[in-house]
């Protein structure tokens, strides 16, 4: 359970910074779907991506490489990715 | 929150999603310093952007375009000078990265070398503007050379004499089998008569929009491109400096930073100097015409066209215009 309560926070986080970033309106981090292709449904490209991974790195200290960007397609998968990045540092 | 399938019926998300995942870097590179013909308005002899010592060790070129591939660069726009006089390193490009080369076409790069590399083909209007402008009517001699050719097309910059008089021009180019773009003269030498005034850029976006119409099979094109371009407006925004995307990188100081190219550079022939943009740095950017900036200022802001169907489906026109004339989808 832990490790799933964790994974939800990260989720809402990685939400609550896509909604500040790109100042989306009329949704929150609870109603954010995370499975929602950010490419092909809410139209961000490459240079949000780029802004987004900048906060992702100085809020969770990882390197996020350019090359990783095409899979960082929803929120959760960003996700994984930041576990992944977490996991690998310990 | 709009989403993209809020605002598109099917159709268009597909037509979205075939240019969504395109992630282009593109940058530009002088190939030489030397061109052919010294045209009036060429934003680089005026500018002085020709005054540096041209590398000539190609196996120095070799080693940069390598570099710019690992810098992340998958687009190379070859300009110049004019790049067909150097085709030592337009073979060392187009060997290494999907290659653009824009060319006058008095010089006809050999389809057995690079069977699919794509060429602009620079015509500035009718024959007589041609004659004024660069000296001599290029179009007979660069018709002969691509006729034809399905990885060509024209890049027609019209100018202020022209309004009124496109269709000669686009039929002289439907009779030869190739395609053409449509861009606007910057005029940069401040040539007399030359000038752009209000009223004809209104004209001229009438008229733009009429030969589309008349012939969407030659014209790559867009009606939001030729309103942008002609107004230098786009969702009640001037263009100018502080929201030009096609900026180099590294000299892009802008305060808050503006919504640009990735990673965008503009190098100089001795492969160390970089220049400010796409153009000149002399050029004033209230008055800036070119297409390319216009273009690329309407693709970097994706989701500024998310709040109305309309929108997002002239940013989508917009953006496999860019797409179709490099030949990342299909013509």
């Amino acid at each position: 359970m832990p490790e799933r309560i964790a994974t939800e926070g990260i989720i809402r986080h990685v939400a609550e910074i896509i909604i500040g970033e790109l100042k989306l309106e009329d949704v929150t981090p609870d109603t954010f779907n995370p499975d929602m292709d950010l490419v092909d449904e809410l139209g961000i490209d490459s240079m949000d991506l780029a802004t987004i991974a900048l906060v992702l790195q100085d809020e969770y200290k990882i390197v996020i490489d350019e090359d990783d960007y095409p899979k960082l397609k929803t929120v959760r998968f960003i996700c994984e990715y930041i576990e992944e990045k977490l996991a690998a540092k310990c | 929150m709009n989403t993209i399938s809020s605002l598109l019926n099917e159709d268009w998300h597909e037509r979205y999603r075939r240019i969504a995942n395109l992630n282009i870097r593109s940058s530009i590179y002088d190939l030489t310093n030397r061109c052919n013909l010294r045209c009036k308005g060429c934003f680089f002899f005026s500018s002085g952007e020709h005054i540096v010592t041209e590398e000539m060790d190609i196996k120095k070129w070799e080693h940069f375009i390598d570099k710019e591939k690992a810098r992340g660069v998958n687009l190379a726009i070859l300009i110049g000078g004019e790049p067909t006089l150097c085709m030592d390193r337009l073979e060392a490009f187009y060997k290494r990265l999907p290659t653009y080369c824009a060319t006058n076409g008095l010089i006809k790069v050999s389809r057995d070398k690079f069977p699919d590399m794509m060429v602009g083909i620079s015509l500035w209007g009718g024959g007589e503007d041609e004659k004024v402008l660069r000296g001599k009517d290029t179009f007979a001699v660069s018709s002969k050379n691509y006729e034809g050719d399905p990885y060509t097309y024209y890049l027609y910059t019209v100018t202020p004499r022209q309004v009124g008089k496109i269709e000669p021009v686009i039929k002289r180019i439907v009779d030869v089998g190739l395609k053409v773009h449509l861009q606007l003269l910057s005029n940069d030498e401040s040539v007399d008569g030359f000038y752009w005034r209000q009223g004809e850029l209104d004209d001229l976006r009438f008229e733009m929009d009429e030969m589309l119409d008349h012939y969407p099979q030659t014209i790559i094109s867009s009606k939001y491109y030729h309103e942008v371009i002609t107004t230098g407006m786009m969702l009640g925004r001037r263009f100018g400096w502080e929201e030009c995307p096609s900026v180099t990188e590294s000299l892009d100081t802008r305060k808050p930073p503006v919504r640009r190219l990735i990673h965008f550079y503009r190098w100089a022939a001795d492969l160390k100097t970089i220049h400010r943009c796409c153009t000149s740095a002399t050029r004033d950017c209230s008055t800036c015409k070119d297409g390319a900036a216009h273009m690329s200022w309407i693709m970097v802001n994706k989701r500024e066209h998310m709040n109305t169907t309309r929108d997002m489906q002239n940013w989508i026109e917009v953006y496999e215009m860019f797409a179709k004339l490099y030949r990342l989808i299909p013509w």
